[in-house]
């Protein structure tokens, strides 16, 4: 038997299929939604790839790792690695580096700087939890004057390496160039501040091994905390500037 | 691959769509037109939708018995008549037993088996001595009258009319179950 | 009129790759012609809103890109389809056209349907559930369309469509834009001609910048018997009879 000609089964397929292929958002993305007032917003969150799971689970190593290091051998590594994991994360969170379908997402009505801001910042967040879970997890292998900082003063240079990362990444259009800017820039502060603090004498108790203490004034060195907000707030500047609407896809 | 192994497809782990699809194409068209004789075109498309949607949902409520098409046509029959009763409509006659027309797709074999077991069952309630069954089988079942009408109509108490329907339903369930075991089917 | 360009010029430091064109563009298919280079791509990302015109007037769809309000709303009713479109090879077909269709803001409830109804429109309804890595080049560029096509916009911008398409998509894709001219301004880029005459109900010639000819497909024959064009086609002839007095004339 053939259809009625005043049925048009192409249409009911169609139904059909929508109801087949609709994808049913998890809880995570239904919480993201309602948060941030946008269903296209949050999609764009939890797709980022540094936020998928085999990303997070490798975060999660490493920095597991330097706490194993640390608990076993007293020598803090996680105010070392922390910026460093969070920085290569940040690189591979957005933009025309790392999205192929880029200039079709700025033609789109969520904003592409918006869908910038929400991913850095959850990115930047999520890493900033991992690093301080492993530093609490490690906690009484830093004792002394400089515990607060080794635990957590790493956040502040973390936040200039992320920035510096993110900055270049936008204007290269390579997350990798990014990722390898930020990471080496922290390395050279890193290596920077020890040699200077083993060169002058550093006044005050320090019952921290002084190797590791002059390794880790980056961190300690309360000196260098408005230099790294400066620096975390001129390349934010730069993002702003680089993603301007006025500018657009070149 | 036929429809039982289309619905099998789309049964197992992940569904197949594309059986689905392939489903649809098939048996779409002849459940347009059947339901198209007791429904105006929109609540076609809308029973026909619900009805593979269905399909989609309970494949796995299917056995494989080689009437793909007899259960594709109940599901649309219940889909039609859930859509008219949601919207406070009553029920329209829709056609009934799909063996009967859409001859090719029914299983000509199960049309005898079925027919040899209403014989049977009619046999088992026939003959003077069974008149009383008969009687009560006639005005419960097919002309579905309430317990107390039926005990009034035949003038006898209520509890006689249960006990005759019990009979009865006792002389069919053994005559299909002779005709059962006699075509050697199993069930 | 869906479209307005009065003088629009862009400049990419010394280069002009877009030279004082005005254009109206009302509801129908236009066929924007060009060689490489001719600066149809920076016109297309003009009015995909991706990149400001340096200098003049820009209305799309009675709203001033400029401002972000309207920007977005243009954003919501328009379809783009970039030269290179790259794709997530994880996502599947409907996971992909799903995305850019939130991307857009197509109405979450209306989304499943839209989604299937692009999809079946491009013929991937069997492929729906595929990922894209498994796809072929053309079904790529299907998928593409697919995703420009889902918010139902009033104006689509296709640049190179029909790249990696058979013969037989070619002229599928010919009458889809056809049905979609109905309603909508559809401008279509392309360097072959032959797409333009059987799918177009006007054309435009860019070269060095410039529109050097606006009209119908019958009118751009009638240059090519005029004038000295050389081709096989008669539209080829037009064209070429039109580009080799523009660049005479230069």
């Amino acid at each position: 038997m053939t259809a009625p000609d005043d049925v048009n089964l192409d249409r009911v397929w169609t139904n059909v299929a929508a109801e087949v292929w609709r994808r049913r958002p998890g809880r995570a993305e239904r919480t993201a939604t309602r948060l941030l007032r946008s269903p296209g917003l949050a999609r764009a969150l939890l797709t980022t790839p540094s936020l998928l799971g085999p990303w997070l689970i490798g975060s999660t190593v490493v920095l597991a790792i330097g706490a194993l290091v640390q608990l076993g051998s007293d020598q803090p590594l996680v105010w070392l690695i922390a910026p460093a994991v969070a920085a290569v994360g940040i690189a591979y969170a957005y933009g025309p580096g790392i999205d192929p379908a880029w200039e079709l997402a700025c033609s789109c009505a969520v904003s592409d700087r918006l869908v910038l801001l929400t991913r850095a910042v959850v990115v930047f967040a999520v890493n900033a939890v991992l690093g301080m879970v492993a530093s609490l997890v490690t906690l009484g292998t830093t004792a002394g004057t400089h515990t607060a900082q080794l635990t957590f003063g790493w956040l502040i240079p973390m936040t200039a390496v992320c920035a510096l990362t993110l900055a270049v990444a936008v204007v290269v259009k390579s997350a990798a160039a990014g990722a390898g800017a930020g990471v080496a820039a922290w390395l050279v502060v890193v290596l920077g501040r020890s040699a200077l603090a083993s060169t002058a004498s550093t006044p005050g108790p320090s019952p921290v091994p002084s190797a590791s203490a002059g390794l880790a004034a980056a961190v300690t060195d309360p000196n260098l905390y408005l230099p790294y907000l400066a620096v975390a707030a001129c390349c934010a500047a730069v993002v702003y500037y680089i993603t301007r609407p006025q500018r657009g896809v070149q | 691959m036929d429809d039982d192994e289309l619905i099998a497809a789309i049964a197992g782990g992940d569904g197949d769509d594309t059986a689905l699809r392939e489903l649809f194409s098939r048996h779409a068209p002849w459940l347009a037109a059947r339901l198209r004789k007791a429904l105006p075109p929109d609540d076609v498309e809308d029973v026909l939708q619900e009805t593979f949607i269905a399909v989609w949902q309970n494949a796995k409520t299917y056995q494989p018995r080689g009437t793909p098409a007899a259960w594709l046509w109940v599901i649309a029959r219940n889909q039609a008549a859930m859509l008219l009763r949601k919207r406070g409509q009553p029920p329209v006659p829709l056609p009934g037993d799909v063996t009967e027309e859409t001859g090719k797709s029914a299983d000509p074999a199960e049309a005898v088996l079925a027919r040899a077991e209403l014989a049977a069952a009619t046999q088992a309630l026939s003959g003077a001595d069974r008149h009383a069954e008969r009687e009560v089988w006639r005005l419960l079942y097919v002309e579905d009258r309430p317990v107390a009408e039926v005990a009034q109509l035949t003038g006898v108490p209520e509890g006689t009319v249960k006990s005759r329907a019990h009979r009865a339903r006792r002389l069919l369930r053994a005559a299909l179950h002779v005709s059962h075991t006699a075509e050697g089917g199993t069930r | 009129m869906n479209i307005e360009l009065s003088e629009i010029t862009r400049r990419f430091g010394r280069n002009v790759a877009v030279d004082g064109v005005t254009l109206d563009v009302g509801p129908g298919v236009l066929g924007l012609l060009g060689p490489n280079g001719a600066g149809k791509t920076s016109l297309l990302r003009m009015l995909a809103t991706i990149l400001p015109p340096s200098s003049g007037n820009l209305t799309l769809l009675d709203r001033d890109p400029t401002k972000p309000a309207d920007r977005r709303e243009i954003r919501r009713r328009l379809g783009y389809l970039p030269q290179h479109l790259g794709y997530y090879p994880s996502f599947t077909v409907v996971e992909f056209v799903e995305y850019f269709a939130l991307l857009k803001e197509v109405p979450p409830h209306l989304v499943p349907k839209a989604v299937a109804a692009a999809v079946e429109k491009v013929d991937l309804g069997p492929k729906a559930k595929a990922k894209l890595r498994t796809l072929s080049g053309g079904m790529l560029r299907r998928v593409g369309i697919a995703q420009a096509i889902v918010n139902e916009p009033q104006l689509l911008l296709f640049d190179e469509p029909t790249a990696g398409l058979d013969p037989e998509q070619r002229v599928a894709f010919r009458a889809l834009i056809r049905d979609l001219g109905q309603t909508a301004t559809v401008v279509v880029s392309t360097h072959l001609v032959e797409d333009v005459g059987a799918a177009c109900s006007e054309v435009a010639l860019m070269s060095d910048g410039k529109v050097v000819f606006r009209g119908t497909p019958e009118e751009l024959i009638a240059r090519g018997e005029a004038g000295q064009g050389v081709g096989d086609a008669p539209l080829e002839r037009g064209y070429s009879a039109i580009l080799g007095a523009a660049r005479s004339t230069s």
